[in-house]
């Protein structure tokens, strides 16, 4: 570490608290208290985790005061993470068999989604009574 | 009047291999070790992006999700991120201390810094515990799953930070860091650094999203 990588590590501890306080603040007040939509939720959530994000980076991990050859290394990689979200994301978002309500189960049997697990172990057993049935 | 004859020298007659000489250093304009650790961290964003990108494309996937907040303590984890921030904070205070020759500074410093990372993983610890006394277990729906893969990942990744932060501490207890080469140090700071800087992501995406 050289003489010009001198910042105060105080002010970035100061500003990481106060942005976490706040996220935490704007995650209670627009998602429970609240409800304005999902775009000022997550908005004001993805900019207070980035801008801290930022913050360690640049300064606690000295990123600003790194050579050309680290900055080549690891500037790509949000773009490779972005790429690679919106290469999978039609298999995976966009797949019609995926959106069902979370906990919700797809019964072979029927063809129908049970909400439940009891409804389900219902159908289940039901169905291997038949099989022994035969 | 003799004449003494020199023994022979066969190196004398060995062909001379000289390494080659440059006029410029052939390796990367950085320290080797610093070079590796960045190019380290480089997988394990791609790491943690395949982790969270999954978990993401999951959810806009489903029709509808659990609001994190009613089914995680995102009190006691906020307060967790703070430590974990402080910590790194800590981390910072015991290389500025190494850089000064400070050692009794670096070491206290670093002590704080593995002292916060423990307790971290003991709220984590605790955290867990709790939710499987609940019920909440891995396969009981994708949010599960996704939540404890997640943050048992990150939960590993501290821990090895922890191991890694104890083996900088015993290293500058015996007095291996000295103003002009604390290399080893600033090593285990930056791997410190990234865990604290993903949770950071995480905490926001998995607990108040």
């Amino acid at each position: 570490m050289s003489g010009d990588k001198h910042f105060n590590p105080e002010k970035i501890f100061f500003w990481l608290f106060l942005f976490t306080a706040l996220e935490v603040l704007w995650g209670y007040a627009f998602g429970v208290w609240f409800h304005p939509g999902r775009v000022i939720l997550w908005g004001g959530l993805i900019g207070f985790a980035l801008v801290k994000a930022i913050l360690i980076a640049q300064y606690f991990m000295h990123f600003k005061f790194e050579g050309w050859i680290i900055k080549a290394l690891i500037v790509p990689t949000p773009f490779l993470v972005a790429y690679i979200l919106v290469m999978i994301s039609p298999d995976v978002s966009r797949n019609d068999h995926l959106i069902e309500p979370i906990g919700s189960m797809y019964d072979q049997e029927d063809g129908t989604v049970k909400e439940d697990m009891a409804e389900l172990s219902h159908s289940i057993e039901h169905a291997s009574g038949e099989g022994g049935g035969h | 009047m003799s004449s003494a004859i020199p023994a022979y020298d066969p190196s004398v007659d060995a062909p001379v291999h000289h390494h080659p000489v440059y006029d410029y250093d052939s390796g990367p304009p950085v320290e080797r070790g610093k070079f590796a650790i960045w190019l380290f961290l480089g997988t394990e964003i791609m790491f943690f992006a395949g982790l969270i990108g999954t978990y993401i494309v999951l959810r806009s996937g489903a029709a509808s999700w659990p609001n994190p907040q009613e089914r995680l303590a995102v009190d006691i984890t906020a307060f967790n991120t703070f430590v974990l921030i402080t910590s790194s904070w800590m981390m910072v205070k015991s290389l500025f201390a190494a850089e000064k020759g400070d050692q009794s500074g670096m070491v206290r410093w670093l002590l704080a810094t593995i002292l916060g990372g423990s307790f971290f993983v003991g709220i984590q610890v605790y955290e867990y515990i709790e939710l499987f006394k609940h019920g909440a277990l891995p396969n009981v729906d994708i949010f599960w799953s996704t939540f404890y893969a997640m943050t048992g990942f990150h939960g590993l990744h501290v821990i090895v930070g922890v191991i890694w932060l104890i083996s900088a501490l015993v290293s500058a207890m015996r007095g291996k860091f000295t103003p002009k080469n604390y290399l080893g140090l600033e090593l285990a700071g930056l791997y410190w650094h990234f865990v604290d800087l993903v949770w950071v992501l995480l905490f926001t995406i998995v607990y108040l999203f």
